[in-house]
């Protein structure tokens, strides 16, 4: 069995070892098992006929897929799509059946928000085993969220699965932001509950097909699409590459990080509430979105006005979290993530921003201060103060809904 | 006796998983950036000095050689396995810790393992720096570092490895540990330090090291300057070090490498410079100003069109990753390169550039030049794809050529990137039979019975560069 990989750009790595020190799964170890040079090398030898074995198989499941090495290797290797191919190969060997089912979960927004109930209350009721719930790192799952509420049809606001199931509040962020900036948000139906980013990685292909064909349904029209989770916006950007059709890679084309969208108008941000205190803010790069997206400065951009910010010495390395990673290979992600810690510990910030919702959960559940841009930047300018009680959002929205009264008219 | 008992002894002396045999790792580990391959019998990771001896001590027992690694980027087969027997390779990665600063005395104790840019930036806070800075710096090991005595761009002010290191503690072939050199600034006896420094690991490995901290300069400025002609930009390196100015670097990259590199890094390079000549001065800021213009008036004179200087350190970083991503960025041409590392004397730049861009250009290959021209180290490089038929004996006879041109012209086989495997045969050509018996000699009282990492940097007699013949895609030789 072979990989089917291009030659040309397995060719291109000339193993000058530049890449090493960005890998998190070298760093941690030291070993070229480990490490974006010896993935290579091992993907070149099996399409050369060395067969593939258990160690190649692991070799290639321990990478985090942050594609660190891609941004930091010269001669341009598209070490993302050799991975994913290789990944597309070994599903069948690799992915077994419980996982199948988790990613199946994942797809649809139902059975994520029953099982969120369902966790929640044994989470109440102390009954998740205390090994389990630190592997998962999941945080205090909620019970019950407040119902977003659109404002308008200036742009999309992509919701997702793990983000709309557990942390509603950065949506919720984002949506004031955006209404400061007098952007109206529309909210997409339940098509759009899962970017299928995570079966792209594990090499799901089909799955993440059909779950690209389904979401692009649910955001009709040409208006922008904005997402604040890094990892799902950099799979909906790739939807040209994954369909490969015009029509995908058009509505790639509408598809941008929500830092990106606003950095371009961040003069028209409000200001900081009078008297608030400056906060240290340590920037936690998301790698899909330094790496695959290349936005991470847009997230400075519009955080400067609201803090000092603080940079990482470890130059963006990743976190260990990985969309499935941290669950799948806990052991190196717990090596990856005490790296990172440190790294944040040495730079004594207030409170830390991730654009992405895996790394804030991961990082958080190692103790750590952490929120999303948004949330911060509606915290320091006081946007929350609109915020509808959760009583009385549902009545607003069918108001809203009904009187086709969209954006300005529903604050305050 | 086997390799199964070795790998159960060596298990014992380190950690059971800390030892690998696995046909695919060990593929993994047979060469290092060079793609020179050899065979290895046996990985291992050890995690401190003792572990290292007790490892050594395995080796010799079961009758072994050995080789150090490091980062594994060595770019002369170095760190590859070679010997009668399948060699175990020794591995410093997990040994990476900072053991020592000394801010007042400027030194470090560092494990070997440690990356050469980590030491820099977790000292930077105490205005601080290693000063040797390969291109590679951000990946390569210190332990790398001091068995090729290393250079970079900023090594034509600060001296390459050898100015930097001070002491360094050695478990040698019989798995004895002894301390070369002391932090005093002359320690009595013979300089075995600097015998080590150097060699390849080839007379022991390196497990702790004494390096010197230099301060970082209060004030940089970094001169970006593009010619129309690479005989242009070489004379003007010649001027600015004949006005008695060293700057803290001086580099030179021609149009091939600018491309590349421009592609990579978005740093604002002139492409359609002949040639580019990065210059960067350091010191005081009164004298920093001075030497400013004072080049940028030289370069002008011999034919600069434009002199920018840069910016900011955002400005300045840029262009420095542009210049230390040369050797990585050409495979935007073609997969496969051939380079050489030969040092002339920098009044026959012109002429030795000149004849080096005739032998590529007279075989139709494609070469580019990027090198530290202020001390005339050159980096010829020959971009080739190797499935081209016929490529391959060119490739070869072109790099004998460019070999003999620069010893011709004064000039020695490496200015830094060691002679491993790569150019040992091209050793007879700067050293006469007596030089290499004293250098065998002092190879001998270190290592008697020639396990520590065998066949490397001593000719065997044969062909004049590395095997080229039979590499698989990617070949970076
Ligand atoms: C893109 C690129 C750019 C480069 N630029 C430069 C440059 O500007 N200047 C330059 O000088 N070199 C350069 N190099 C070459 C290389 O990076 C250096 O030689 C570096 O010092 C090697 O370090 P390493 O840790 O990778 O060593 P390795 O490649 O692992 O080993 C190199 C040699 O050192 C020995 N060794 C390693 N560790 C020890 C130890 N602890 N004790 C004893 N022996 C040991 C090995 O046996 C081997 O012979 C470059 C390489 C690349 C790929
Ligand atoms: S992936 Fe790129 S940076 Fe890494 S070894 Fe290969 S060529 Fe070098
Ligand atoms: S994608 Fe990340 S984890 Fe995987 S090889 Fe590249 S740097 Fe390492």
């Amino acid at each position: 069995m072979t990989l089917r990989l291009d030659p040309d750009e397995l060719a291109a790595c000339v193993s000058c070892g530049l890449c090493l020190p960005h890998c998190p799964t070298y760093r941690a170890t030291g070993e070229e098992m480990l490490s974006p040079r010896g993935r290579i090398a091992a993907m070149r030898a099996v399409d050369a006929g060395a067969g593939i074995d258990d160690a190649f198989d692991r070799m290639m499941q321990t990478c985090v897929q942050c594609r660190a090495c891609e941004t930091a290797c010269p001669s341009a290797v598209p070490f993302g799509r050799l991975m994913e191919r290789t990944r597309q190969e070994l599903a069948p060997r690799s992915v077994p059946a419980w996982q199948r089912l988790g990613y199946k979960a994942l797809g649809s927004h139902r059975s994520l928000v029953g099982l969120t109930v369902l966790g929640g209350a044994a989470q109440r009721a102390g009954l998740v085993p205390h090994a389990l719930a630190r592997r998962l790192a999941l945080p205090k799952l909620p019970m019950r969220q407040a119902r977003l509420v659109p404002t308008g049809v200036d742009v999309w606001l992509f919701t997702g699965c793990v983000m709309d199931a557990w942390q509603r509040r950065v949506h919720e962020s984002s949506i004031e932001v955006l209404d400061a900036l007098r952007v109206g948000v529309a909210l997409p139906g339940p098509g759009a509950a899962c970017c299928g980013a995570l079966h792209v990685h594990a090499g799901l292909h089909d799955e993440a097909v059909r779950l690209a064909g389904r979401t692009m349904g649910a955001f009709p029209g040409t208006a922008p699409i904005l997402v604040d989770s890094a990892g799902c916006g950099a799979a909906l950007k790739d939807y040209g590459h994954l369909l490969g059709r015009a029509g995908a890679a058009a509505f790639s084309a509408r598809v941008f990080d929500i830092h990106e969208w606003i950095a371009s108008r961040a003069d028209q941000l409000p200001p900081a509430i009078d008297g608030a205190p400056r906060r240290r803010i340590a920037i936690q790069d998301p790698c899909h979105l330094r790496h695959v997206q290349r936005a991470d400065s847009h997230v400075r951009t519009v955080l400067r006005p609201y803090g000092e910010l603080v940079e990482l010495a470890d130059e963006g390395r990743c976190c260990g979290a990985g969309g499935a990673y941290s669950v799948l290979q806990p052991e190196l992600a717990g090596l990856i993530r005490t790296q990172k810690v440190a790294a944040i510990s040495a730079v004594e910030a207030d409170v830390v921003a991730s654009a992405n919702p895996g790394c804030s959960m991961w990082l958080g559940a190692a103790g750590v201060p952490i929120r999303h841009p948004m949330e911060i930047v509606a915290d320091a300018a006081g946007l929350h103060r609109r915020r509808w009680r959760p009583g009385r959002d549902r009545k607003m929205s069918r108001w809203l809904a009904s009187s086709g009264k969209f954006g300005s008219g529903w604050k305050r | 006796m086997t390799t199964a008992a070795l790998v159960r002894d060596l298990g014992v002396a380190l950690a059971p998983d800390r030892v690998r045999a696995g046909a695919l790792e060990l593929a993994l580990y047979e060469r290092d950036a060079s793609m020179l391959t050899g065979q290895a019998s046996v990985v291992c990771f050890p995690t401190s000095a003792g572990e290292v001896s007790a490892a050594v001590r395995v080796c010799r027992d079961h009758g072994r050689p050995f080789v150090p690694r490091g980062s594994g980027t060595g770019l002369a087969g170095g760190a590859t396995p070679l010997g009668q027997v399948a060699p175990v390779v020794i591995v410093t990665t997990k040994m990476n810790k900072i053991l020592e600063v000394d801010s007042e005395q400027r030194f470090a104790w560092v494990e070997p393992g440690v990356l050469n840019l980590d030491l820099s930036t977790a000292v930077a806070h105490l205005g601080l720096h290693f000063a040797p800075d390969p291109s590679s710096q951000q990946s390569c090991s210190v332990g790398g570092n001091v068995a090729n005595n290393s250079g970079g761009p900023h090594c034509l002010l600060y001296g390459v490895t050898s100015a930097h290191v001070l002491a360094m503690e050695v478990v040698l072939a019989d798995g004895s540990v002894v301390v070369l050199g002391g932090i005093d600034p002359e320690p009595e006896g013979l300089d075995l330090r600097g015998a080590f420094v150097g060699s390849e690991g080839t007379m022991g490995i390196a497990t702790r090291i004494a390096v010197r901290l230099t301060p970082l300069p209060p004030c940089v400025a970094t001169l970006l300057a593009d010619f129309s002609t690479i005989h242009d930009a070489a004379a003007a390196v010649t001027g600015v070090i004949a006005a008695g100015i060293i700057p803290a670097a001086l580099e030179m990259m021609d149009a091939t490498i600018v491309e590349v590199v421009e592609a990579y890094v978005h740093a604002g390079f002139p492409t359609d410079a002949a040639a580019v000549l990065l210059v960067e001065v350091d010191g005081l800021r009164g004298g920093v100003d001075v030497c400013t213009s004072d080049v940028e008036a030289i370069l002008k004179a011999h034919g600069a069109r434009e002199v920018r200087v840069a910016a900011d350190a955002a400005e300045r970083a840029a262009w420095w990753k542009g210049r230390k991503s040369a050797f990585g960025a050409i495979a935007r041409i073609a997969p496969s390169y051939y380079l050489h590392d030969c040092v002339i004397p920098r009044t026959r730049l012109v002429d030795v550039l000149d004849e080096v861009g005739r032998i590529a250009s007279s075989r139709d290959l494609v070469l580019g030049n990027v090198f530290h021209a202020g001390d005339g180290n050159l980096h010829p490089l020959i971009v080739f794809d190797r499935r081209a038929p016929g490529v391959l004996e060119k490739v070869h006879e072109a790099g004998r050529k460019i070999i003999e041109t620069c010893v011709a012209a004064g000039g020695s086989l490496s200015g830094e990137h060691g002679i491993g495997i790569e150019k040992r045969e091209a050793m007879d050509l700067v050293f006469t039979e007596v030089d290499l018996e004293a250098q065998k000699w002092l190879r001998d009282a270190f290592d008697p019975e020639g396990r520590c990492n065998p066949e490397k940097i001593l000719p065997r007699g044969g062909s004049r560069c590395g095997d080229i013949s039979s590499l698989p895609p990617g070949a970076w030789v």
